[in-house]
Parts: C-alpha cells; structure tokens; sequence
C-alpha cells in the first residue's frame, strides 16, 4: 500500500438500527487524486461522506487523513486537520454576507481572543485586515469579488455552488469532498464547473473527492470512479474500466433477465 | 420636580430591560439558541448582588465601587449559573432547549424562595440605593459595546454562524457547542449586571418578581425589535416598559388588559413584519455621526 496517502478509509460499515447503509467500503486517495464516487440513488454515496467527514460515527471501520487517524472525530476538528467539504443541497450562511461565508472559514486560525475584539486591539485589526485580504484573493478566484458585500441567498444557484466550493477552500484544506457539486446546474454550467474542479485540484494541489449523478462530469474530470450500489462497492477504476463493467451497467439499468424472469 | 419622581425610576427600569435584552438577544437571536430562562440569570444576579452590599460591602469604600462590585459578583455567579444549566442543556435543540431552560429559571427561583438568609419568601429588603441613571445607563452602554464588538469579530461571527446553519458551522471548523456557551454565558452574565442594577435601584427583591411571565416580556421585546438587531432590542425594551405606563394612564380598566394589548400587538408584528421592527439591521449611530474610521464588516 502507498505511504503517501492523503485520504484512506477502511473497511467502513454503517448501521441504522437493522439497516446496513455502508458495508465495507475501503478507498484510498493520493494527495492529488481526482477521485469520483458514483451509484444509483440511495446507494449511500453520502452516507460515506458523512462517516470520512466526522458527521455520523461508524460502526466499524476507520478513517484516515494522512497518518492521523479519525474515525469518530467531531467534524470541526476533522476540517482543522484538513478536511472539507460542500453539501448536496448547499448549505451556505445565507443571512449573512459572501465575505463573511468565507471568513468564518478561516475562524478556527484566528488567534486573536475574546477581549482583543470587545477592545478592538491592535492584534484583532491586523488579523481581520488580513483575514479580510485572504478571503479577497479567494473570491477573486472564484470571480466573486464584485458580490462580497451581497448576502449569500441573494446569489443565482451556480454562484452559490462556487461560493460554497471557494468556502470550503478557505479552509485551507488537504482533501476536499464534493457532494454532487453539478446538482441543478445546466450542460453549460457543469461544463464550467468542470474546469473549476480541475483547476482547483492543479492550483491548490488538494485531492478531491466527488459525489455526482452528472456522467459527463464524472467521466471528464475524475481519475479514479468508485462505484457503490446497495452499500456496497461493485466496482472500482478508470472512467473508461467503469463504463465498460457489466455490474455497473446492471446496477444503473437493471438486467434483461430480471424482466423475463417476471413474466 | 414632583414629575421626576415619576421619571427617574421608569428610566432606571427602561436601562435595567435594555441590558435584560441586548444579553437574551444574543443568545436568542445571534446565536439561535430558544432560552427562556432569562428570568432567572436576571434573579441570580439580582441576589447575589444585593448579597454582598447587604452582608459584605466595606463601608469604608465609596458607594459606587462597592456597586460596582456587586455587579461584577452579580456577572460572575449569573454566568456561573449559565455554564452550570448551558452545558447540559444546549445539548437540546429548539424546542426542547426552551423547555428546559424555562425548567431552569424556575427552579432557580423556587430555591430563592427557599433560601432564608435572602429573605426567603419575605423578601429582600434593606438593599442600599446605590444605582442611579448615570451608573445604569454607564453599563448599557457596556453591555451594548461589549455585544456589538464581539459580534463584528471573528467569535461573534462564529456565534451568528451557528444561528445560520449550525451543520454547516461545524464543518467549517467551528467548535459549535463552545460557542453556544459562551453566547449563552456572557447572555446571562449581563442579565446579571441587570440583576445587580435592579436590586439596588428598587431596594427589595422578592422571588415572584422573577417569574416565568419575565422571561416571555424579555423575549417579546426582542421579538418586536427584532431577533439578531441590538437597535431592535434597545427598542423593544423601551417601547414595552413605556407602554405599560402608557396604559396606567388610559385608566384602570385599559390597563387590566395588558396582556391582551401585548398579544393583539403580536399579532400584529407577525402579521405586518414578521421579523420585528429592525429586523436583523442596525442602526449605526457611529456611522450617523461619521465617526467611524473603518469598517470590519467589509
């Protein structure tokens, strides 16, 4: 096995009650793999984000970000460690304003305390200029630097998937997690989206992990596809290895003999 | 001026309520946290504080420090009191929060009740006059600075985050419950404060003074002002200590329906701006005086 994994999770299982969501998932991620996780719906593609991302614990298995172990770690301290990720339905700040989504995701590195921003101390005006700077260049990236003074629910969809995907880049982390970035987005917008993840993968030299029901994107930008049906991982490897198995046609269509069978 | 005797303690009670709730708004509305114990942070403070200048404070230090230090003893054990009830209970959400710290405040009242060197059911009386309109109103400008600088840096931002989408919150690396205490603590320190100010502007406490029924009026004028605005909140709380007044003077029998008055204007608010006069906006009296130099809020 590689050393120099950013991302390893092994042997992953989870239950509700009697329900098995997740059994035995095991998936391994170089520092700047571009790895896709596909399968039909409530296949439990995003109850294993959930479990790698610290919101739900599992029931057995572990989880590793680097050399560190954390499994069964709050979700606030696995993104201090370097872990970050968006929501399939997006879940932005939306009262508040597109800089300060950003800003909050550079609270944990404040260093400032209380006292120095009830007085307004010298060390709290340094550190919010440059907070504030950071979160600038970022949205400079993501080509909403225009809007920083607007509130978050005020910005078309796409918009807000970027400021969503930048926020959890403000966080500065090692291995990002999509959850179905192209939800709702048109052929023109994922196409673009397409090139941000890329991009964002090549500048930032993170590895993503993504969640998405868009073939087209998943084909495209994704090295690696794993693919997941029923809890369980039926196959594993390049977009065009995937496109070609058998058990991923049939767990996408179905099989033609489950029709005769019937009749 | 007889019309001064009348004045002076109806603003001594406008400031007392201003503090009660700018501190219940930062819990309720930045921080998104349903408490309905603020009575009780407001009663523990009240005691505690009255406590010392009756049984502790040296005579030989002048009266205003000696007020000072009973508001500062009366921060501390309302505070201490908020981390006592806040941990375990703002493990709950929503509804259930409510419910238990609405438990809470009556049970801190009830063991008031029961406490005999506080005047137990009697009351508590004898309480030095110290507080006046220049000291009251010197610690709601605190409390207003206090709340208003924490929440433009980057812990009141952590503090709103958790109202906005507390998932979210967690995922970007913000501790959630510890921010949820502290909104929680400093909330109930400052009720405290009031506590304190409050005993010794009216100089008798009594336990019935702190019941449930003050908890919902300190929460209906954050409500009318707005959940999330300081503006709103200093609003609130001055349109509804005036009004009650207001309505003594239309007779006793407008007066006798209050609280019918209180719920007719409710419903009102919720029918024409659901979200309270301010809403979440301030009003920046720097920014009006052009006095401000720079802005962190962008």
């Amino acid at each position: 096995m590689d050393s120099t994994h950013a991302l390893k999770v092994d042997a992953l299982t989870m239950r509700f009650g009697g329900l098995v969501a997740v059994e035995d998932f095991s998936l391994e991620m170089g520092a700047t793999d571009l790895v896709g996780l596909i399968g039909p719906n409530g296949a439990g593609k995003t109850t294993i984000f959930n479990m790698i991302t610290g919101m739900y614990v599992p029931s057995q298995g572990h989880v590793y970000l680097g050399k560190q172990e954390i499994t069964g770690v709050r979700p606030a301290n696995i993104t201090q460690q370097g872990m970050a990720r968006t929501f399939q339905n997006i879940r932005l700040f939306k009262d508040l304003t597109v800089l300060d989504n950003i800003r909050l995701a550079g609270h944990f590195r404040q260093k400032y305390g209380i006292l120095s921003s009830i007085f307004h101390s010298p060390n709290f005006r340094a550190a919010e200029k440059e907070l504030k700077k950071e979160a600038l260049e970022l949205l400079k990236i993501f080509k909403l630097e225009d809007k920083y003074m607007h509130l978050a629910k005020n910005l078309p969809y796409g918009e807000q998937r970027r400021l969503e995907i930048a926020r959890a880049l403000a966080t500065k982390p090692k291995v990002l997690l999509l959850d179905e970035p192209a939800a709702g987005m048109n052929p023109n917008e994922t196409k673009e989206l397409t090139e941000l993840i890329r991009w964002v993968r090549d500048h930032f030299q993170i590895a993503i992990l993504l969640i998405e029901h868009d073939m087209s994107l998943v084909m495209d930008v994704c090295e690696r596809i794993y693919v997941v049906d029923h809890g369980v991982e039926i196959a594993q490897g390049t977009p065009s290895e995937i496109q070609k198995n058998s058990k991923v046609i049939e767990a996408y269509l179905g099989t033609a003999n489950e029709e005769g069978d019937k009749q | 001026m007889q019309i001064f005797d009348y004045l002076t303690p109806l603003a001594m009670n406008i400031g007392v309520f201003i503090i009660l709730a700018v501190s219940l708004n930062l819990i309720n509305g930045m921080c998104g946290q349903f408490s309905l114990g603020h009575a009780g942070f407001w009663a523990v403070g009240a005691y505690t504080g009255a406590a010392y200048s009756v049984y502790f404070a040296p005579t030989a230090l002048p009266d205003f420090i000696n007020l000072f230090i009973a508001c500062g003893i009366g921060f501390s054990c309302a505070a201490l009191s908020g981390v006592i009830i806040g941990v375990p209970c703002l493990r709950l959400r929503g509804d259930y929060l409510a419910i238990a710290t609405l438990g809470f405040g009556e049970i801190i009242r009830i063991v008031i009740m029961n406490m005999d060197v506080v005047g137990g059911p009697r009351g508590f009386t004898n309480i030095p006059h110290w507080s006046n309109i220049f000291w009251i109103y010197l610690w709601v400008l605190i409390t207003i600075v206090f709340v208003a600088n924490l929440l433009s840096g980057t812990h009141g931002r952590a503090i709103i985050s958790i109202r906005e989408d507390e998932i979210a919150a967690e995922a970007m690396g913000i501790n959630t419950f510890k921010y949820k205490t502290l909104a929680f603590v400093i909330g109930a320190g400052f009720a405290g404060v009031a506590g304190a100010l409050f005993a010794h502007a009216q100089q008798f406490l009594h336990p019935n003074g702190f019941t449930f029924m003050w908890s919902v009026i300190i929460l209906l004028m954050i409500i009318l002002g707005g959940l999330g605005s300081i503006t709103g909140s200093v609003i609130g709380a001055v349109v509804l200590t005036i009004l009650p007044e207001l309505l003594r003077f239309m007779g006793e029998t407008v007066s006798q329906w209050r609280m019918v008055i209180y719920s007719v204007l409710l419903i009102l608010l919720m029918l024409l701006r659901p979200a309270g006069i301010f809403g979440k906006r301030e009003l920046n009296i720097l920014k009006l005086l052009g006095l401000k130099r720079e802005s962190y809020h962008g």
